[in-house]
């Protein structure tokens, strides 16, 4: 009975595999695409050339004129440097939305699963109460009572959002919780708290993950819809979505200054989606 | 040292009626034959070899087992010569595969669909997830005759009963039996020449595993068609197959008459398989004895003799240069392997012990003083499930209807019965993972369960380390004392202190029931229940863990209440054996006199079920 090896672990680098399958390395590169978005909202204020709001040179220059890679728009202000601002913009407010409601909607969901019973009934009724609310709507109205501003309409969407978190991720918990590794623990005499600590949410952690940063791209197309619609930054504030509604009459003329803030937020979108698909993989093939 | 100038160590046993099935492998054109087969595969990507060389014929009318542990290749082989190697395993095949006259490696994708469908039938281990759920099994079957009453007709061959009614059945509605009845009705639509039968009763219980095989062999017979039939239990090979190649890591070890093979294996693997199985008439106070462990990475494995690691017979020879496979002149076999058959037969005599039922009866841990006193006390227990079926009324499952039960302290219980017995409910109330609906289930001490599926009750995204630590921490074991426990636990189980800092995805099934049997007794409980631990092992890992059980209870005193399907293995591990049928105790008593003289018919039943090796000598030589 001496002598038995205990395997390497399969999907260290270092164990003694030479290449990486393709079909990973893509998945690997289309997340740090993932990483790089947000390093890029990061250091926007770096990034960005000029400053976006003062004009910096002609009216309407096109893409890559001298200093000015994507053009000016109709008020001579850098397209690159409102592009990047507004990126920034859209990128953390998608990931604010999604933070929040993964944190809020996580808790709820841990501890209607966990609990069951008559926490998980009353938790799940207020969950679904929320469920009903159209995400939209609820943003335009809490625009309409509190003012218009990027800060209000984060609230009315994120007062919408957190419920599908919570219905994932306590049906999740409820799977787990049945488990047999769980019931082990239990038997052990794992604690409660401890038991969903280090036996169950470990588990959730994936899925959660996953279905947050799928999530994303679908945040990021709502807000750019509704600061399309005016319930974003005010004015002169660089915002993808408004920036397209406010230079869309210009779309024959010169057709970059509303397309390269609609083509940033499909972009972004794309990302989100991409990279989500590929965390998926990834966290999938692992297990 | 080849195979003609081998001594004879046998002379041929089978001078029974009519010609062999090797006599007919030369008459007729086989049905499938498979050339030099290789196949390597990428599984997570990692490619590896999984067939390295087979050469296999099946006559016409024949039933071939397949038989190896598990990942010696044997279900990839019977979905080559279907071909049904799946595409996203990027399989790279060499050699050729004929089955029914079509070539199954380059034959057009419309070509091998028409073989499939009309000259081959498939039986899988699992019939509900084979089965189409939303569909009817009288449209499924016929799906593939075309014809209603011919679909009927085939029910009835299969004998199903009332098969009109059993039409209209959804696969849900049906038993496991039932399910692999209809599966079968299915594979023979086509009048197929070749059935090839996937562990098809490994998921059954004993009787109904008993039904099915004569089924096999009867419809061998009725319809003439041949049988590839893989398993991993010898005993159950022995009970209808005409040959048996036994695979080892994706060679062929040895191949012959079953009758012959079984009871005179030329390979040490075969002779150590047929050592570590468990019968009736294993000696009860003794260790079990097992192959030894598998502790070679698969690269190194590649050089010489695939099995020279764990052979006692090995010669430097075995570790460099792969044996052929060979004819074995006086018996049509054929075996892969440098050392001669009689060094085997010695081998194998001394393993494998003489003797009846009667035999090492003594009891198994026999300790001077066992604490007195009761340490489960099982009153009046009833426990009930309801279950509901889509829109369908509401069923009530009695799991547990009124069983009473005493386990003294120190002693060992068998619990045995088939699936839906409650022969695992009552071992979950009694650790109190399941609440009952009456009665009452008193435990004095404290209880740990080892379950039957090992990797899914470690919790997957912690260390072993981590899984024996908690349970010290729980215990307010000091952490000083702490490390020297594990170790002592780890060398207990023959585990290496590296498996610590391990995942338990990472391990072998073998390593992951050792490690939920060292989480289990780290820090000693007074009760032990096991739920099925070594069901979904290999014999000889199987063996082996029920060793550590053993010894364990032994050592540390302990209570054993051991769930089993398996009578075998009831009658080793416990003192006593209770029998449960339909959620009541129908017997109990002393383990062996269970085993010798069963009072109640449906002990008997569970006994003459049990697949014994030595079937084939009192069982006709198939005549075809």
């Amino acid at each position: 009975m001496t002598g038995m090896t205990v395997p390497r672990r399969r999907f260290s680098l270092s164990a003694g595999e030479k290449f990486l399958p393709a079909d990973r390395i893509v998945n690997w590169a289309l997340v740090g695409v993932l990483v790089l978005t947000t390093l890029v909202a990061v250091f926007a204020s770096v990034l960005a050339p000029d400053n976006p709001i003062q004009p910096v040179g002609d009216l309407n220059l096109p893409p890559l004129s001298p200093h000015h890679l994507l053009g000016t728009d109709n008020l001579g202000r850098d397209l690159l440097s409102r592009t990047l601002i507004g990126l920034r913009a859209s990128w953390f407010s998608a990931l604010a939305v999604v933070v929040i409601g993964l944190l809020s909607g996580g808790l709820l969901g841990v501890v209607a699963g966990a609990f069951g019973g008559w926490v998980d009934g009353l938790l799940m009724r207020f969950t679904d109460l929320f469920l009903a609310l159209p995400g939209a709507l609820v943003a335009i109205a809490v625009n309409a009572a509190l003012g218009p501003g990027l800060i209000h309409t984060l609230i009315g969407v994120s007062v919408v959002w957190w419920p599908y978190y919570a219905r994932i991720i306590r049906a999740e918990v409820r799977g787990l919780a049945g488990r047999p590794h769980v019931e082990a623990a239990r038997l052990a005499g794992v604690g409660r708290l401890r038991l969903i600590r280090r036996h169950i949410l470990p588990g959730v952690v994936p899925t959660a993950v996953v279905t947050a940063s799928l999530d994303i791209g679908n945040v990021v197309v709502l807000l750019a819809g509704l600061s399309f619609l005016g319930l974003g930054q005010s004015a002169p504030a660089p915002e993808l979505g408004a920036d397209v509604q406010n230079t869309l009459y210009l779309l024959l003329e010169q057709w970059w200054i509303p397309i390269i803030p609609a083509l940033t937020v499909m972009l972004l979108s794309l990302i989100a989606n991409l990279g989500g698909d590929a965390l998926r993989n990834l966290l999938e093939g692992d297990r | 040292m080849s195979a003609h100038d081998m001594p004879t160590p046998d002379t041929a046993p089978a001078t029974a009626t009519g010609p062999t099935t090797d006599a007919l492998a030369t008459a007729a054109a086989p049905v499938a034959s498979v050339r030099g087969l290789t196949v390597s595969l990428r599984r997570q990507g990692v490619r590896s070899p999984v067939l390295r060389g087979i050469d296999l014929d099946i006559a016409p009318g024949e039933i071939l087992g397949l038989v190896g542990e598990s990942g010696s290749g044997k279900s990839v082989l019977a979905m080559t010569m279907l071909g049904l190697v799946p595409r996203s395993a990027r399989p790279r095949i060499t050699g050729t595969v004929h089955t029914a006259g079509t070539d199954m490696l380059h034959g057009s994708a419309a070509q091998l669909r028409a073989v499939r469908r009309t000259r081959l039938g498939v039986i899988f281990q699992d019939p509900m997830t084979s089965l189409n759920p939303t569909i009817r099994v009288g449209r499924q079957i016929t799906e593939v005759t075309g014809d209603k009453g011919e679909a009927i007709t085939l029910l009835g061959a299969v004998r199903v009963p009332e098969p009109a009614k059993r039409m209209r059945s959804f696969p849900h509605e049906l038993s496991g039996g039932l399910r692999q009845r209809v599966m079968a009705a299915i594979a023979l639509a086509g009048r197929p020449r070749l059935i090839v039968a996937d562990e098809p009763t490994t998921a059954l219980d004993v009787t109904v595993q008993a039904q099915l095989l004569t089924l096999l062999a009867d419809l061998r017979d009725e319809f003439g068609c041949s049988v590839l039939f893989i398993t991993h239990d010898l005993a159950v090979a022995a009970q209808i197959t005409d040959r048996i190649a036994v695979l080892y890591q994706g060679r062929v070890a040895e191949i012959g008459r079953s009758a012959h093979l079984l009871r005179h294996p030329t390979h040490p693997y075969t002779a150590g398989l047929l050592g570590s199985r468990l019968s009736l008439s294993t000696p009860r106070g003794v260790a079990l004895p097992t192959l030894p462990d598998d502790s070679v990475p698969v690269t190194e494995r590649l050089r010489g003799c695939a099995y020279h690691t764990r052979c006692p017979l090995a010669v430097d020879r075995c570790a460099t240069q792969q044996p052929p496979l060979e004819q074995v002149e006086d018996t049509g076999g054929q075996r892969a392997c440098w050392r001669d058959s009689g060094a085997v037969s010695d081998v194998h005599d001394a393993v494998v012990p003489a003797g009846g039922l009667a035999a090492h009866a003594e009891p198994l841990g026999a300790r001077a003083a066992d604490p007195p006193g009761v340490a489960i006390e099982v009153r009046g227990l009833t426990c009930q499930f309801h279950t509901r079926s889509g829109f369908g009324p509401r069923h009530t499952v009695h799991a547990l209807q009124g069983v009473d039960l005493d386990v003294r302290a120190g002693e060992a219980l068998s619990v045995v019965g088939e699936s839906g017995s409650g022969k695992s409910t009552l071992l979950r109330v009694i650790a109190g993972l399941t609440r009952p609906t009456g009665g009452s289930a008193v435990l004095r001490g404290t209880a740990q369960m080892v379950f039957q599926d090992a990797g899914s009750s470690l919790t997957p995204w912690l260390t072993v380390g981590d899984l024996l630590r908690e349970r010290l921490r729980i215990a307010k074991v000091p952490p000083a004392a702490a490390t020297g426990r594990v170790d002592t636990v780890l060398a207990a189980m023959g585990l290496p202190s590296s498996v610590l800092s391990v995942r338990p995805g990472e391990l072998s099934g073998g390593q992951r029931q050792r490690v939920a049997l060292a989480r289990a007794v780290v820090v000693p409980p007074t009760v032990l229940l096991c739920d099925e631990p070594t069901s979904a092992l290999d014999a000889s890992l199987a063996a082996s863990v029920l060793n550590l059980i053993r010894e364990m209870r032994r050592e540390l005193a302990m209570t054993v209440v051991f769930v089993t399907h398996d009578l075998a293995v009831a009658r080793l591990m416990g003192d006593r054996i209770a029998v449960m049928a339909h959620g009541r105790l129908v017997e109990e008593g002393d383990a062996q006199d269970i085993v010798t003289a069963p009072a109640d018919p449906r002990t008997r039943a569970l006994l003459d079920a049990v697949p014994r090796i030595d079937g084939p000598a009192d069982r006709p030589e198939a005549t075809r």
